[in-house]
């Protein structure tokens, strides 16, 4: 993305080199300079490491070296969810989507504090520790993605995650399923339930559905892969479609809502789900997708509505309902964008901007965001749907003509460069965020 | 919240709306209409006009649960339900949905009774771009209950849709009945057929329009008796679904029957067994 900045004179742009040259030095020794010609330049927090508070942190530093900068994460080694499908179906190691936070630090002199935010005083304008201290911020940014909604699945709570897991978040979760997926007999099935929108990366289900597929074609070919939807649609419906008959016969059955898809009760003990309409599954690995909400903190800081998302201002990101909060990713109301980590590193890097000017009491630049979400349909299978995105009328809309979905039956070398295409991405954005080379 | 600013917006017109009429009629002047700017949504729809006719519907009692947005406007949840005040004996007796920006902007209308009293339908309707979905609720005794939610409609970027091939006509009829029924407790009931539902308003490949086919009618009676009815048009999603509460009072058949537009028809009995 672009940044302009109006001004007079100098270029805000080039202000901000020059800047970041002078400060460089000091940055690096840890010791930052808070002030620039003994004025406060402003205190940020940033509440999660993923892909947007970790772009947020970055890029705030580079809007302005002399912001303070302090991001909150619990973790000191940061899953990725793009690609953790791979993981799961044997193609990648969990090292290979581990990140840090030592560029952050190091480089662009983030403070990073690994620690849970407990809780948040908007009025008071401070953020609460699990360590027990409390931080104080100018503006905040919330980056605090997903949590489970426990219980509106009836029978789906955290004890039930240990024996079907969600694997929704990646870490531990996605290794517990791929070992359950590993000590699976031949012959079994692998079902699935997808849930309805809207939830973190639309098309996530459908090209884990096809990576397990792609894993038991090759070690468990009696196996299956039925996947029970909440839903009559989803995100590349035709291309996934498509890529399943081509590479996996009928291993993968889907089952949308009208055709009584919808699981209303699990029973993790027993691996089995009902339907709304009373049929029973058996699985024999049952990964369970539930509904979801914004990170718990969210609603700490009072952002979230009744829906349990967050509606924020399209232009800034700030918080519809909290002054000087701003909230990016998956936690956020910003259909039609969708919850993917493209777009959260997009809207950090809108919302840096926007808090460096509002710092300086300049109004933010007129934002535009773009994403892109790749698939792997198998190995050297991959399809793509991309969008540009704009506030009109006070809303954000996607712009007409921008973006698309990969073509209906291209041929298999497209799909082949879609796949590096994939790789390319993963590689880019992970570099982006935290640095990470590879 | 996109709800409660809009409905904070309205009921700040109607104050200012109210003083401004206090004011001009103490000046000695003609009372001024100002269409649009006070006027609740049901009386800027020109069908929910003509159902309510000159009654003035209670605005509180009736609740409308809708996404405030929705990434696929072919298939929207949608809840209804009435919790207001009524006299002793009576009861809603019909509720009327519309949706105001739509092609044909009625969605539904359904028929309760005294043995499916308890007042909470959900459906999923079809709404082709944002706008105020209207709900007006009348009892038996001819009291009336509006509201109105406003949906946006977004097609999100990671979710464009496949088409897929049509559902069958009236196949797969659906139902679900709550376990545990006793007498004079509602008891939830939930009901799925697959059915396309075309609007008469959709071309196919070729650019041909394809014909309405839509279910019209839907019914349940217990023993012969009809205890809920709804009348569906082309607002509602392909593959009805239809959710509400039945309160029987003694054991017996009940039968569920959908009625397309041909005159075709799928039937389903499921017992009401009250322990």
């Amino acid at each position: 993305m672009t940044q302009h900045f109006k001004g007079t004179g100098i270029s805000r742009r080039q202000m901000v080199k020059g800047l970041g040259a002078a400060t460089l030095l000091p940055l690096v020794g840890g010791i930052s300079p808070f002030a620039i010609g003994g004025q406060h330049a402003g205190k940020v927090v940033v509440v999660g490491g993923g892909f947007g508070g970790a772009t947020a942190a970055k890029y705030l530093k580079r809007a302005n070296p002399a912001i303070e900068v302090v991001l909150v994460e619990p973790a000191e080694t940061f899953y990725t969810c793009p690609f953790s499908n791979l993981h799961l179906g044997g193609l990648r190691s969990m090292d290979s989507i581990a990140h840090g936070y030592d560029e952050l630090q190091d480089r662009y002199g983030v403070r990073v504090i690994h620690a849970t935010a407990e809780d948040i005083d908007a009025a008071a304008h401070t953020v609460k520790l699990s360590t027990g201290s409390e931080l104080e911020y100018d503006r905040l940014v919330l980056s605090p993605g997903i949590d489970i909604r426990w219980n509106v699945l009836e029978g789906y709570d955290e004890d039930a995650a240990e024996k079907a897991p969600h694997a929704w978040k990646a870490g531990s979760q996605t290794e517990k399923l791929r070992a359950q997926l590993e000590a699976m007999e031949d012959g079994g099935t692998f079902v699935m339930v997808a849930p309805d929108n809207p939830f973190r990366c639309p098309p996530g289900p459908y090209e884990r559905a096809s990576l397990v597929a792609n894993y038991l074609a090759q070690y468990k070919p009696k196996s299956k892969v039925l996947i029970l939807d909440a839903k009559d649609n989803f995100s590349k419906q035709g291309l996934f479609m498509e890529g399943w008959e081509r590479l996996y016969g009928d291993r993968i059955e889907w089952v949308g809502l009208s055709d009584d898809g919808r699981v209303t009760r699990v029973d993790a003990d027993r691996l089995e789900v009902e339907t709304e309409f009373g049929t029973v599954h058996q699985a024999d690995v049952l990964n369970v997708i539930p509904p979801q909400k914004a990170g718990w903190i969210a609603e700490r800081a009072g952002v979230t509505d009744d829906s349990g998302w967050v509606p924020v201002k399209p232009e800034t990101f700030e918080s519809q309902q909290a002054e000087d909060i701003y909230v990016i990713g998956d936690a956020t109301v910003a259909a039609p964008m969708p919850k993917s980590g493209f777009c959260a590193n997009a809207q950090a890097k809108v919302v840096a901007v926007a808090i460096a000017a509002s710092l300086e009491s300049r109004p933010a630049p007129a934002a535009h965001w773009t994403n892109t979400c790749y698939s792997l349909v198998g190995p050297e299978y991959g399809i793509s749907v991309a969008g540009v995105y704009r506030v009109k009328d006070g809303v954000i809309a996607e712009v007409e003509g921008s973006g698309g979905v990969s073509p209906m039956d291209a041929p298999d070398t497209t799909r082949a460069l879609e796949a590096e295409y994939a790789v390319g991405w993963y590689n880019a954005i992970c570099q982006d965020t935290w640095g990470t080379q590879t | 919240m996109h709800s409660s600013s809009s409905s904070r917006f309205i009921l700040l017109g109607r104050r200012l709306l109210r003083g401004l009429g206090v004011a001009i009629t103490g000046l000695g002047l003609a009372t001024l209409a100002l269409p649009g700017l006070a006027s609740e949504p049901w009386q800027r729809l020109e069908a929910a006009q003509s159902l309510l006719g000159d009654s003035e519907p209670h605005t509180q009692g009736l609740t409308l649960d809708l996404p405030h947005v929705s990434e696929d406007g072919s298939a929207v949840a949608l809840t209804v339900s009435f919790d207001g005040e009524l006299d002793e004996g009576d009861y809603i007796e019909r509720v009327d949905l519309f949706a105001n920006a739509n092609p044909s902007p009625e969605i539904a209308t359904f028929h309760l009774s005294p043995l499916s009293a308890k007042p909470e339908i959900s459906t999923r309707v079809r709404l082709n771009e944002t706008q105020e979905v209207i709900a007006i609720a009348t009892s038996h005794q001819g009291e009336r209950f509006a509201t109105a939610r406003e949906v946006r409609i977004t097609v999100s970027g990671c979710l464009v849709r496949a088409g897929g091939e049509a559902p069958d006509a009236l196949s797969n009829p659906r139902v679900s009945i709550a376990s545990g029924l006793a007498a004079g407790e509602p008891a939830e009931v939930r009901t799925l057929i697959n059915h396309p539902m075309e609007t008469g308003l959709r071309e196919d490949d070729d650019g041909d329009t394809l014909p309405r086919h839509i279910i019209e009618r839907f019914s349940v009676s217990i023993e012969g008796d009809t205890v809920f009815e709804a009348e569906l048009h082309q607002s509602i999603s392909a593959n009805p679904y239809l959710r509400f509460f039945l309160t029987p009072e003694q054991s017996g058949e009940a039968e569920f029957i959908w009625q397309d537009d041909s005159g075709e028809t799928a039937r389903h009995v499921a017992e009401i067994d009250l322990s």
